[in-house]
């Protein structure tokens, strides 16, 4: 019983949150829900994800998870987004089951963008 | 006595780092070679033993401005607790079965009062005013024909607001009920005359004076009324009050800790209170930041504030290496909003946000310094990352 509430790879993110901010002429969603608020930014290139961006207020799990996913979907097919699932980054964090909520909302979050994104695609594509 | 090098230590409410001096008596009351003697036993060693133990007594007596044979030596505030609060309502129980206690106690005590519920016992739940403090109007319309204890922290260890316990005890006293002072963060820290107090129980721990973990006392008022039925059984040690063979390096540990902290309690006060006002000047002008509890009546080793628009847990670690607290330590790893807090009409969001900051004797303005800024900069980094409020 460490008492340890976050692995080495949360305090590793949360320390060094690089994809923090915003982006002008991107795509955006935002989830307010379950007491924390996510804000998602991307700019896409020929259906490829260029950059991600975020705002977040919620707890250290909530801030490594959004970062370590815009981290791990930079370079990947927008479409992918849709494909985010929570359960993959708090197994990969070891975020406790009772966070689950909240990651759920980033997850919520995250498709939120996909939809968006696509959208925007389809408009550029005619 | 100084923390580890890579730790900010301001958790002073939560425990105490033990007194060298404390450690180097205690020290000699483990080996063959020490008084390891078993102070019940009547032979030699046994009776060297004890001697530790009737002169660690008597320096908490001392402290406590109280007599010897009024002190039971417990493991610690919350046995203590538990003993003046179950122990007076079941010694008490035939002349009735109502109790009184305030939503801002600790759970030592709370978590006592809500198991006597369920054993048929009626407790009135005060809340407190928006500082903290007990509504004395309240607490005497609410005493009844019945009620047999009321329960009431000196300090509480969350918001350091200090109760007016002479005040609540001469209540009590007028309608003769007794009255129980949880006093964990004041024994040792704030003066206490408990033969001139109407206070009738007073419950104390030692590791909250850099005295040991695992050691408390009970102090019992030798007056008419005032008994407890003991919790456990099995030998008669301490009048069979609380059996059970004494821990004496701890309570020489204790004693030696209460008399250090009788000596120096003023020095010990000017400290805190310049490094708190220090700390405070330090974070003050951070925007959206407000302070928990009463200025007027704190103790002066802690410091509580809530802050606008940041969340507590990420406020917590981004504070690392800095070691403070969130809620009271006991609860702390629960993310629920305090209950004191909320208590005294803070919402969710401010409650979650509070930081309980406590400074000790070991603490230095190089240290109070390091925690201002800190505190100002994971503000100021964290509410950079969240998005805009929604209208």
């Amino acid at each position: 019983m460490s008492g340890e509430p976050y692995s080495d790879r949360v305090r590793e993110l949360f320390a060094d949150l690089a994809h923090a901010g915003d982006l002008v002429d991107a795509a955006h969603a935002r989830v307010d829900d379950q007491g924390v608020r996510i804000s998602l930014a991307a700019n896409c290139d020929d259906g490829v994800l260029e950059d991600l961006r975020f705002h977040a207020w919620g707890c250290p799990h909530l801030l490594a998870a959004t970062e370590s996913f815009c981290g791990d979907y930079e370079g990947r097919p927008c479409s992918d987004l849709l494909e985010f699932r929570a359960a993959e980054v708090m197994a990969t964090l070891s975020v406790p089951a009772e966070k689950l909520g909240r990651i759920l909302v980033l997850e919520d979050a995250v498709h939120s963008l996909g939809q968006s994104v696509l959208r925007d695609l389809k408009g550029k594509n005619g | 006595m100084t923390a580890p090098a890579d730790i900010v230590y301001l958790d002073y409410a939560a425990t105490t780092p033990v007194d060298a001096r404390v450690i180097d008596s205690m020290s000699q009351l483990f080996a063959a070679d020490g008084d390891f003697g078993n102070p019940s036993s009547g032979h030699l060693a046994g009776r060297r033993s004890g001697a530790h133990v009737e002169r660690a007594t008597m320096q908490l007596a001392s402290l406590l401005g109280c007599s010897e044979s009024e002190l039971v030596w417990t493991s610690g505030a919350t046995e203590s607790d538990n003993l003046a609060i179950a122990g007076a309502a079941r010694y008490r129980a035939d002349r009735g079965r109502h109790l009184i206690t305030m939503v801002t106690e600790h759970k030592a005590v709370t978590d006592v009062f809500l198991w006597l519920e369920k054993q048929d016992f009626d407790v009135t739940w005060l809340q407190p005013d928006s500082s903290g403090l007990v509504v004395m109007d309240e607490l005497e319309a609410a005493i009844r024909k019945d009620t047999q204890l009321v329960s009431i922290m000196h300090v509480n260890n969350e918001i350091g607001v200090i109760q007016d316990v002479e005040a609540i005890g001469s209540v009590c006293r007028r309608h003769d009920v007794l009255f129980h002072v949880d006093a964990a963060q004041s024994v040792g820290k704030l003066p206490l005359n408990l033969a001139s107090m109407p206070i009738d129980l007073l419950s104390t721990t030692a590791h909250k004076l850099y005295g040991p973990k695992g050691i408390g006392a009970l102090y019992i008022a030798d007056r008419p009324g005032c008994h407890v039925e003991p919790l456990i059984h099995g030998g008669g040690q301490q009048r069979a009050l609380r059996p059970g063979t004494l821990a004496v390096p701890l309570i020489a540990g204790f004693g030696h800790a209460a008399e250090i902290a009788g000596t120096g309690m003023q020095e010990d006060l000017a400290h805190l209170q310049a490094l708190r006002d220090r700390l405070w000047e330090g974070i003050r002008g951070v925007g959206g930041i407000l302070r928990n509890g009463s200025e007027d009546k704190a103790f002066p080793g802690i410091l509580n504030v809530s802050v606008e628009d940041v969340e507590g847990e990420s406020l917590l670690l981004a504070l690392e290496p800095l070691c403070v607290a969130t809620g009271s330590a006991c609860n702390s790893k629960d993310r629920e909003p305090s209950g004191v807090l909320r208590a005294l009409g803070r919402s969710d969001d401010l409650a979650q946000s509070a930081i309980r900051f406590s400074v000790g004797r070991p603490t230095t303005v190089e240290e109070v310094d390091l925690a201002a800024e800190l505190y100002r900069r994971a503000v100021e980094r964290l509410r950079a990352l969240a998005p805009r409020r929604t209208a």
